[in-house]
């Protein structure tokens, strides 16, 4: 999803090559570098980057944390992590070209005197690595660390780029915020020292291919398009289940929960790219402007009771072993109230879509791990053949898998062989394991990559981010305020029975995963 | 048989007789004896292309195998090898079936294999069977196996193909192999793949990265000399290609040349600008047929070079107080990689077509 043509054009050499261009030389700073994050995605996928040819030769790492490391430990740490980790097995000989530009500064992220190292670090490996003052800051951190480091960062004059006059990109993670006055309050205190087309917020649904493949599936065909609205389409529904439970992020989930976790940003996200209106090119912001008319045409919640499910799980049993409810699990309060369920109903008032319910559920220790966008077409307008048969055909559904099984299906009404006119609902698959059978990137390579390159048509960007805590921040509110009751749901169910009520009152059913 | 992947394999023992009609319900057979072995409902027959290869002897046979081996993993498709067989008394047949299933589980999926053999005395009738045996409505890519396009059943394939695919590196020394996919694309209306110039892609990519962005560009337009040196007694195509890429590319024009089967000294000129470009064969060791490619600015020298033994790509830029090092994978070049890599791509013909003018004209062409 990158601006090919121009960019061809600026490269005469890059024409019919795999990528349409490759990151200057810079220095990925990644803070939280002893992390989890780092170890399990950021330095497997920097790794796989490198091994496939997709860096440029002054490519360096700066980890930055508080642990005592040598640049040795750092490598050390990074090799096992990357073996343990990486999509494809370490070799050596790559390996050690790439751990050669591997460095680590210690430094607490309120200490100022770090950050002058830092630059001093940076400084002499812009010099050696020929990197000319190119550098990608990576929030691997707690979210509350964002504004210090962010702060800091200009403090030390980093936010600009080198003295060569390269550039300077924030990345952070989600989430970005707990509510609308915190999310801008955060953006605030960036915005103090970075500008918005420097800070890359990463979201990676939006690096999975099979999310990307929304788009190519809509724009890229000739005959959805023309079906893709309130004419033909009865409503939409973007399911995320997870059968594990919290597991060891109870302490983040407590503050978290789904709303927060799940739905402000990959659901949103999803629905976004579902229902926005075809781009004209992949230039510029042109995916990122339609995904924000999207947002800012979902009509406010104005009924949250009613338009709103949350739930939390109860024991129960997953694949035939028991497992504990959500309050039984480590770090989480015995009492908690947070949500590990939400199901919501919500509507998009634009031309394309007014009228058409956009149904949104997640949650954890339901039966299966799925997540599916499925549009439900209208039913034929004459049913003749429910007369004959005595039952009215499925309407047409469209399923888009985004993992796992990654693929689409559609299903349709077929005769039954026979003298009778019996219709039964078949469907046609398309796989992408099938189809395509090597193991597509993982999302954080895409996104790394994008973000080194400078195209941010995969990131979120602040409007975005607004208008979903516009959106949902009441929702918050109304819960907290008790106006809205936690439901239990047994783990291993479907979720609360409400659940099922919020969309059969209206004559509908939640997609079977 | 790559190693992440499950496969059943069957085919018939017994030579068909070549009835398209029959091979249809044999196929059909084997899909209902492989859902009743116990693959299911979750095996699925999958064709997105129809692959046909041309051939003669067991050379096409080991290249058709190895390409079925790993193509269906990405390209299910129906496989035909058309072979020239002269211990084939008459036409024969024999199909089977490949499948296979990814780690991650999910369904087996299964393409479809047709073997035709016969003398060269009946290529027509070896034509004739295949086009009957295409499965309609998808595209068809001709696979030449080491045979020259003006062979008679090749030219009869490629008369039905939408793309074809063929090396230049087996069809003689540089200049006339690259004569003859001129004279393919003239004659068929279709600009072949060449896998000599894919198994350039990674070095291509790598040439093409040292000269991204605002300052690489700038250097691009300062180019003073271009290196090319294979491993081998005379030039390759590959090596030739790379030159013709990179002259063609960078529009420059020829001033002055010098060729022989072992080397290519040529100035060139942009404007006022010149460059001296230097294309060696240099044999020792390991047969290579690109080894080594040197840039050379005012201001650094990049350059690539290929480890024999570790199959890994050394890139070096140097500049006049620094220099960067690093080692990346060099892309497979077995032909089974590369016409998988080959089939995802729409193609850049124009691009090769003018590397190849560009190639035959440095060698005098």
């Amino acid at each position: 999803m990158t601006a090919t043509a121009s960019v061809a054009a600026a490269n005469p050499l890059r024409a019919g090559l795999r990528l349409p261009r490759t990151p200057q030389a810079c220095a990925v700073v990644v803070f939280g570098a002893t992390g989890d994050l780092t170890a399990r995605k950021l330095m497997p996928a920097l790794y796989n980057l490198a091994r496939e040819r997709m860096l440029p030769t002054g490519f360096s790492v700066v980890g930055f944390a508080r642990r005592e490391w040598s640049d040795e430990q750092f490598r050390a740490a990074m090799k096992e992590a990357v073996a343990k980790f990486s999509r494809e097995p370490l070799q050596d000989e790559i390996w050690d070209s790439f751990a050669r530009n591997l460095h680590y500064v210690r430094g607490d992220f309120a200490d100022s005197g770090a950050y002058v190292r830092l630059g001093e670090r940076l400084a002499k490996q812009d010099h050696a690595h020929g990197a000319a003052g190119n550098r990608l800051f990576y929030l691997a951190t707690p979210p509350t660390a964002y504004a210090e480091i962010a702060h800091r960062l200009g403090e030390a004059g980093l936010s600009r780029g080198g003295p060569d006059g390269g550039w300077a990109r924030l990345v952070v993670e989600k989430p970005f915020g707990r509510d609308l006055a915190s999310a801008r309050e955060l953006d605030q205190a960036l915005g103090m020292v970075f500008r918005e087309r420097q800070i890359f917020r990463i979201d990676h649904y939006l690096g999975k291919e099979t999310v990307q493949n929304i788009l190519v599936f809509r724009f890229g065909n000739g005959i959805f398009e023309p079906i893709w609205n309130r004419r033909y389409v009865d409503n939409v529904q973007v399911s995320v289940a997870e059968s594990v439970g919290v597991e060891a992020r109870g302490g983040y989930y407590e503050e978290a929960g789904a709303l927060r976790d799940m739905v402000q940003n990959h659901l949103l996200q999803v629905l976004a790219l579902v229902a926005m209106e075809p781009i004209a090119s992949f230039q510029g912001d042109a995916v990122r402007d339609e995904k924000a008319k999207v947002f800012r045409a979902i009509l406010p919640i104005g009924d949250v009771s009613a338009e709103t499910v949350r739930g939390q799980y109860t024991a129960g049993a997953i694949l035939g072993e028991p497992v504990p409810g959500y309050r039984q699990e480590p770090n989480v309060a015995p009492d908690s109230r947070v949500e590990t369920f939400v199901a919501m109903r919500l509507c998009i008032e634009n031309w394309r879509w007014a009228g058409v319910p956009f149904y949104l559920r997640v949650g954890k220790r339901l039966p299966k791990r799925a997540t599916e966008v499925a549009i439900t077409f209208n039913r034929a307008p004459l049913q003749i053949f429910r007369e004959m048969a005595g039952i009215a055909p499925a309407p047409n559904l469209l399923v888009l898998r985004i993992q796992p099984d990654e693929g689409i299906s559609l299903r349709f009404g077929a005769k039954v062989p026979g003298t009778r006119s019996d219709v039964r609902p078949v469907t046609m698959d398309f796989r992408y394991g099938t189809s395509f059978g090597v193991e597509p990137p993982e999302a954080y390579e895409r996104l790394l990559l994008d973000a080194m390159i400078g195209d941010a048509t995969l990131f979120t960007r602040w409007d975005g981010v607004e208008a979903a805590w516009e959106l949902l921040t009441p929702v918050l509110d109304t819960w907290a305020g008790g106006a809205s009751p936690l439901r239990f749901y047994e783990a291993g169910s479907w979720g609360p029975e409400e659940a099922r009520q919020l969309i059969e009152r209206e004559g509908r059913e939640w997609h079977r995963m | 048989m790559a190693p992440d992947v499950a496969s059943i394999e069957r085919l018939a023992e017994e030579p068909l007789a070549v009835d398209p009609g029959a091979i249809e319900d044999e196929f059909n057979r084997i899909w209902r004896d492989t859902a009743a072995e116990g693959y299911d409902s979750s095996s699925v027959r999958l064709r997105v292309l129809n692959l046909v290869a041309v051939g003669r002897g067991d050379e096409a046979v080991a290249a058709f195998d190895a390409a079925m081996e790993v193509l269906p993993q990405r390209h299910p498709c129906r496989g035909i090898l058309a072979l020239i067989d002269e211990s084939t008394p008459r036409l024969a047949s024999s199909i089977g079936a490949r499948c296979w299933r990814s780690p991650a589980g999910g369904r087996h999926v299964c393409s479809e294999e047709v073997h035709l053999r016969a003398p060269a005395a009946q290529h027509q009738e070896l034509a004739s069977a295949v086009l009957a045996l295409l499965v309609p409505d998808l595209v068809v890519a001709a696979w030449l196996i080491g045979v020259a396009p003006d062979d008679e059943l090749a030219a009869d394939v490629l008369d039905a193909a939408d793309r074809v695919f063929l090396d230049s590196a087996r069809l003689g020394d540089p200049p006339s192999a690259l004569q003859a996919i001129a004279a393919v694309a003239r004659k068929h209306e279709v600009e072949p793949t060449d896998f000599a110039w894919g198994r350039t892609a990674g070095w291509r990519e790598l040439v093409a990265q040292f000269f991204d962005g605002d300052d690489g560009l700038a250097q691009l337009r300062r180019i003073e000399t271009v290196e090319i040196t294979c491993a081998t007694p005379r030039l390759t195509s590959e090596a030739m290609l790379v030159a013709g890429w990179l002259v063609s590319r960078l529009g420059l024009s020829l001033a002055d040349l010098s060729c022989a089967p072992d080397r290519v000294e040529a100035t060139l000129y942009e404007r006022t600008r010149g460059v001296t470009l230097h294309v060696r064969a240099a044999p020792g060791g390991p047969p290579l047929p690109l080894q080594h490619v040197r840039i050379t600015t005012p201001e650094a020298t990049r350059s690539l070079e290929l480890h024999a033994e570790s199959g890994h790509l050394h890139v070096r830029e140097r500049w006049a107080d620094g220099e960067a090092r690093r080692t990346v994978q060099a892309t497979p070049e077995d032909d089974a990689s590369v016409l998988n890599r080959s089939l995802d791509a729409l193609g850049e013909p124009d691009v090769y077509a003018e590397a190849r003018r560009a190639a035959l004209a440095l060698l005098g062409g």
